[in-house]
């Protein structure tokens, strides 16, 4: 083996020195001295590796890293949710406005006769529709003013308000003290109601 | 009475924890990052010289462990060497770049063996703090296809098989760049031994057997 062959074995990456390598450097002071020298230089490493043990990130990089990993865990788990969540919530809210305020409409559709009860009457009349609600009803085939929902929240002023206009049954006006005759009962009127914030039914008036 | 034989408490897995990390367990990436920063952020700081870049490729590296794209694949290699790999990238973006703080490369990997020198003992200075800070100087001047396999396999103790998957290349591409690169340390060591005042410069000696 010359010193070439010898070399081209890497004897230095060798964790043990093969025979054939014992060989040469016996006979080659040369090679011998090299390989020392390539010795001393992973020791020389070794110590370099073990005199940066000790170096790491500053702290400041995990606690970004942490804040990231948060965010997207919170991300990964939220994201599903709202995807479906949302528009399905509208419509269900809007949904259920209408069916609760069909609902109100149409129960207890009995024929009552002829006018509004006394009651109903003095109930209306203590039920003060706010200012705003004028300018919403600005109907000229409006029959008289808004009726509060029984039920509903109170229309406070400035608040946020829709106005939409649905067909009900005409049974429907007996709840609220109108008088309907039997004959009528089954036919259609249209109604304007004044939606909340929150989608409900607030007050309804009768346009005819 | 029998005693049951005590089973170790083995710390769990890179990937047993990267299970869990990816189920929103925070201890568990925390506990991931803390095994794995420091070898990621010294091979950043060895590649580039630079502290700021090495934080800089440390904390990408994470984040793109973070990302639910991230494309490790425990059948390819480990997650030490994934790790590695996108560290290696990022330095090779940086050195794109043009910073200085990186070594030039240059084709050294066809020349022919360094002259074979049998002089004085440059490597003597090792021992000392000095010296192991011309040690890192040197390191840190090879060109980068040398100082890569120098701070994987010497420094951060890669062994060769998983060195070859960061960088890409066959074990024997690995075991004849680090040849090569400690030829290069060892010539670089001895021109600044050369180069000291009051230094007795030996020529180099070919061996001829």
């Amino acid at each position: 083996m010359n010193c070439q062959e010898f070399w081209n074995t890497m004897p230095e990456l060798a964790h043990e020195a093969e025979d054939g390598h014992f060989e040469h450097v016996r006979e080659c002071s040369a090679c011998a001295a090299l390989l020392n020298r390539q010795r001393t230089l992973a020791s020389g490493l070794r110590m370099l590796a073990a005199d940066w043990r000790s170096v790491e990130a500053p702290a400041r990089v995990e606690s970004r890293l942490t804040a990231a990993f948060l965010g997207q865990a919170g991300l990964a788990v939220r994201r599903p949710a709202a995807r479906w969540w949302v528009p399905v919530a509208t419509w269900a809210a809007a949904a259920a406005a209408v069916v609760a305020l069909a609902m109100f409409l149409a129960r207890d559709r009995q024929v009552v006769p002829a006018h509004r009860t006394a009651s109903s009457r003095v109930q209306l009349a203590a039920v003060e529709p706010p200012a705003d609600l004028e300018a919403l009803g600005d109907s000229s085939d409006a029959d008289g003013d808004f009726i509060p929902m029984p039920n509903g929240a109170r229309i406070e002023p400035n608040e946020d308000l829709n106005l939409v206009r649905v067909e009900v049954p005409r049974s429907a006006m007996i709840a609220l003290g109108y008088a309907v005759s039997e004959d009528r009962a089954s036919e259609s009127v249209e109604a304007e109601v004044v939606l909340g914030p929150d989608g409900l039914a607030r007050a309804v008036r009768f346009l005819e | 009475m029998i005693e049951k034989p005590m089973t170790p408490n083995l710390p769990e897995t890179d990937d047993e924890l990267l299970m869990r990390m990816r189920s929103g367990d925070e201890q568990a990436f925390v506990a991931l990052y803390r095994r794995r920063q420091a070898a990621i952020y010294r091979f950043a700081l060895h590649m580039s010289g630079s502290a700021a870049v090495a934080e800089d490729i440390a904390q990408e590296v994470f984040l793109a462990l973070i990302r639910e794209q991230c494309g490790y694949d425990p059948e390819r290699g480990t997650l030490s060497g994934y790790l590695f790999g996108i560290a290696r990238k990022l330095v090779l973006r940086h050195v794109e770049r043009g910073r200085p703080d990186v070594a030039l490369e240059t084709d050294l990997e066809s020349s022919a063996l360094p002259e074979l020198m049998a002089n004085g003992d440059p490597l003597a200075e090792l021992i000392d703090r000095e010296g192991i800070e011309a040690l890192r100087r040197s390191v840190l001047a090879l060109p980068r296809r040398y100082r890569e396999v120098v701070v994987l396999c010497d420094l951060e103790e890669v062994d060769y098989g998983e060195a070859a998957l960061v960088l890409g290349c066959p074990i024997g591409t690995v075991r004849s760049r680090l040849h090569r690169a400690r030829a290069l340390l060892l010539e670089k060591l001895s021109q600044r031994w050369h180069h000291r005042p009051g230094a007795i410069a030996l020529k180099p000696i070919r061996c001829l057997i």
